[in-house]
C-alpha cells in the first residue's frame, strides 16, 4: 500500500469522525463547561451546576417520566396492531395488497407539520387535544411504518419450506408460528422495536401541539429550551435524552448493520 | 404466496385503519381546505384562520395558491427547498458510496469503525442533532475553534445558513444511506467481480459495468428516502437555518403559528408533498425493476 494512499485514508476516516462525531463530542464537553473563551480548546474551568439546574427542576424530570411512558407504550401498541399485518403482507395474497404496502408509505410522504395542523381540526372533534391518547396517537403514526415493513421483509426471508417442514412434522399453525417463524424473524422485529422506539421517543412538533401545556415530553421540553436558557442546559438535557438511544445503539449496532434495515425498505 | 382474501384483509386492517383516519383524512381535509373548503372536520379551523380564500361561486377556488405563489419569500424558500435538497441528496448518496465500498472491499477495524460511526445519527434525536450541529458550526464552535488552532483563520460560522442547513440534512441521512448502499454493494457475487478482473477490467470498468448496474436500484431507494427526508424536515432547518429565506418546514410555522393563516401553510404542505411524490416515482419505479429481475432470477 502507498504512502499517499494511506495518507488520504487516514485524513477522509478522521474528516468522517469529525463531522459526524464532532457535534455531539462538543455537546458532550459543554454540558461540563464552566468558563469558556472562545478559541480555547477546552473549557478553562470544569463544573457540574447545569446538571443540579436540571436536576432541581420538577418540569425536567416530568418530561423525563413521560417520555419514558409513552414511548414504550407507543411501542408496545404498535407492535400489537402492526405485526399481524406485517405477517400478512408477507405470506398472503389478498385484493389491494400493493395498494396498502405503497399507501402506508406514501401518507409517510406528506410533511409533517401540514399533518398536524390538518390533525387538530380532527382532535378538537374528537376532544384529544391536550390529552394523554392525543399525544399517544400522534407518536404512534410515524411508527407505523417502520412497524410494518421492516418485520414484512424479515417473514417474507424465512422460506416457506421450513415453516412446511414443521407442519409435516405435525405441528400446529400456532406452534409453527410462535416457535419456528418467530424466531426467525425476531431480529428484523428487533430493529423494527427499536427505530418505533426511538421514533416515538423522538416525536416532538405533533406532541407539542397535542399536548401542550400538560404534556410535555423530553424532545418538546428541548425545544423550549434552546434560546430561553444556558447552552449549558440544553447540552446537559441533550446528554440525558441521548442516553436511552445510545444504549439502544450498542446493542442493536450489528443487527442493523447486518442489513435488518435495508431489507425493509425494498418492497416486494 | 397463498390467497387468503379474508385472513389478509383483516390482519392489515387495524394499522391501515389508524393510517386511514389519523393521516388519510386529514390530508384530504387539508388538500381540500386549500382550495377553499372550510366545511366538515375544516370548519373548526376555518372559523379561526385570518386571510382566507373562500370560493365566490362554485366549490373550490385556486385563489389561495395564487397568494402563496405571488409571494417573494414563498418563491425564495421554494427554490432553497429544491437546491438544499438536490446538493444534500447528492452529498450524501456519494458518502454514503464511499463508505460502503470502503467497508466492502477493504474489510478491518477501520471500515468496521466508520460503517458504525456513519449510523450513529440515526439513533440521535432530531432535535439534539439538530442542537449539536447549531454548536458545533458556530462562531465559538468546534469547527472553528479546531480551524484556528490549526491555522485556518477564515473558518466558516455555518449556523443560521443554509450550507448549515445542508450539512446537517448529510448528517441526518447518512446512516439509512449507507446501510441501503451496503446492502446493496453486499449483494454483489464476488465471484462476478473476481471473473471480470479475469477477463481484464480494471478497477473503473468492474466498478461501471458489473458493481454500479447491480446496485442501481438500493442507491435510488437511498436518495428518494433523503430527498423526502429532507423535503418534508422541520427541526433541523428549524434549528439550525436562517430567520429569513429557509426552507419551507419552518416557513410554514411561521404561516401557521405566527401569522394565524392555516391555510397558506397548508398550501405549503401541499407542494412540499408534491415534490415529495415526483420523488418517490423514481422508488417506486426501482421498487418494481428489482421486483421484476428477482422474478426472472426465480
Amino acid at each position: 500500500m502507498s504512502l499517499v494512499w494511506k495518507t488520504t485514508r487516514t485524513l477522509a476516516a478522521l474528516l468522517l469522525l469529525f463531522f459526524v462525531v464532532g457535534p455531539l463530542l462538543w455537546l458532550g464537553v459543554l454540558a461540563f463547561a464552566g468558563d469558556w473563551r472562545s478559541p480555547d480548546l477546552l473549557p478553562s474551568t470544569w463544573t457540574l451546576q447545569w446538571w443540579d439546574t436540571v436536576f432541581s427542576d420538577s418540569r425536567f424530570l416530568d418530561s423525563v417520566v413521560l417520555s419514558f411512558t409513552t414511548a414504550p407504550l407507543v411501542t408496545f401498541i404498535s407492535m400489537a396492531i402492526c405485526l399481524p399485518a406485517a405477517y400478512a403482507f408477507a405470506r398472503f395474497d389478498f385484493p389491494g395488497r400493493q395498494f396498502f404496502l405503497i399507501g402506508i408509505f406514501a401518507t409517510n410522504a406528506f410533511p409533517r407539520f401540514g399533518l398536524f395542523i390538518a390533525m387538530a381540526s380532527l382532535f378538537y372533534t374528537l376532544d384529544l387535544m391536550n390529552s394523554f391518547a392525543g399525544v399517544i396517537i400522534v407518536q404512534l403514526v410515524g411508527t407505523i411504518v417502520f412497524m410494518t415493513w421492516i418485520p414484512a421483509a424479515a417473514f417474507a426471508a424465512i422460506p416457506r419450506s421450513v415453516e412446511e417442514a414443521a407442519r409435516d412434522a405435525g405441528a400446529g399453525a400456532l406452534r409453527v408460528f410462535f416457535r419456528i417463524t418467530l424466531p426467525m424473524a425476531a431480529p428484523g422485529i428487533i430493529v423494527a422495536v427499536i427505530l418505533s422506539f426511538l421514533a416515538a421517543f423522538d416525536e416532538a412538533q405533533g406532541t407539542f401541539l397535542v399536548g401542550n401545556p400538560d404534556y410535555v415530553t423530553m424532545p418538546t421540553q428541548m425545544y423550549q429550551l434552546i434560546g430561553h436558557y444556558p447552552r449549558q442546559v440544553s447540552a446537559v438535557f441533550s446528554v440525558l435524552l441521548s442516553i436511552p438511544s445510545v444504549v439502544l445503539l450498542l446493542l442493536v449496532r450489528k443487527r442493523v448493520t447486518g442489513g435488518a434495515v435495508a431489507e425493509g425498505f425494498q418492497l416486494r | 404466496m397463498r390467497r387468503r382474501p379474508v385472513t389478509g384483509l383483516l390482519a392489515i386492517a387495524p394499522p391501515v385503519i389508524v393510517i386511514a383516519l389519523f393521516v388519510g383524512l386529514p390530508m384530504v381535509s387539508a388538500m381540500l381546505y386549500t382550495l377553499g373548503d372550510t366545511g366538515g372536520l375544516n370548519s373548526t379551523i376555518g372559523s379561526i384562520a385570518q386571510h382566507q380564500h373562500t370560493p365566490e361561486r362554485g366549490w373550490l377556488t385556486l385563489d389561495a395558491y395564487r397568494e402563496v405563489f405571488a409571494d417573494e419569500s414563498f418563491r425564495a424558500s421554494l427554490v432553497a427547498t429544491i437546491v438544499v435538497t438536490l446538493v444534500a441528496t447528492v452529498l450524501v448518496t456519494i458518502l454514503g458510496w464511499g463508505i460502503a465500498l470502503y467497508g466492502r472491499f477493504h474489510d478491518g477495524p477501520l471500515s468496521r469503525l466508520l460503517t458504525g460511526v456513519s449510523i450513529v445519527p440515526m439513533f440521535i434525536p432530531a432535535v439534539i442533532g439538530a442542537y449539536s450541529m447549531l454548536t458545533f458550526y458556530a462562531p465559538n464552535g468546534m469547527l472553528r475553534t479546531i480551524g484556528l488552532a490549526l491555522g485556518w483563520d477564515s473558518a466558516p460560522t455555518l449556523s443560521y445558513t443554509l450550507t448549515g442547513v445542508t450539512l446537517g440534512s448529510v448528517w441526518s441521512n447518512l446512516p439509512l444511506t449507507v446501510l441501503l448502499i451496503s446492502s446493496g454493494l453486499g449483494g454483489v457475487p464476488q465471484t462476478l467481480i473476481d471473473a471480470s478482473r479475469d477477463a481484464g477490467a480494471g478497477p473503473v470498468r468492474r466498478f461501471r459495468k458489473v458493481i454500479l448496474p447491480l446496485t442501481t436500484v438500493p442507491t435510488i431507494i437511498a436518495a428518494t428516502f433523503s430527498a423526502i427526508g429532507i423535503l418534508g424536515s422541520f427541526t433541523l432547518p428549524y434549528v439550525l437555518g436562517p430567520t429569513a429565506r429557509n426552507i419551507l418546514g419552518p416557513l410554514m410555522d411561521d404561516t401557521y403559528s405566527a401569522f394565524n393563516m392555516p391555510q397558506q401553510a397548508q398550501v405549503m404542505a401541499v407542494v412540499v408533498f408534491g415534490l415529495a411524490l415526483v420523488a418517490s416515482i423514481a422508488y417506486v419505479w426501482a421498487n418494481y425493476r428489482s421486483a421484476r429481475r428477482s422474478e426472472v432470477l426465480r
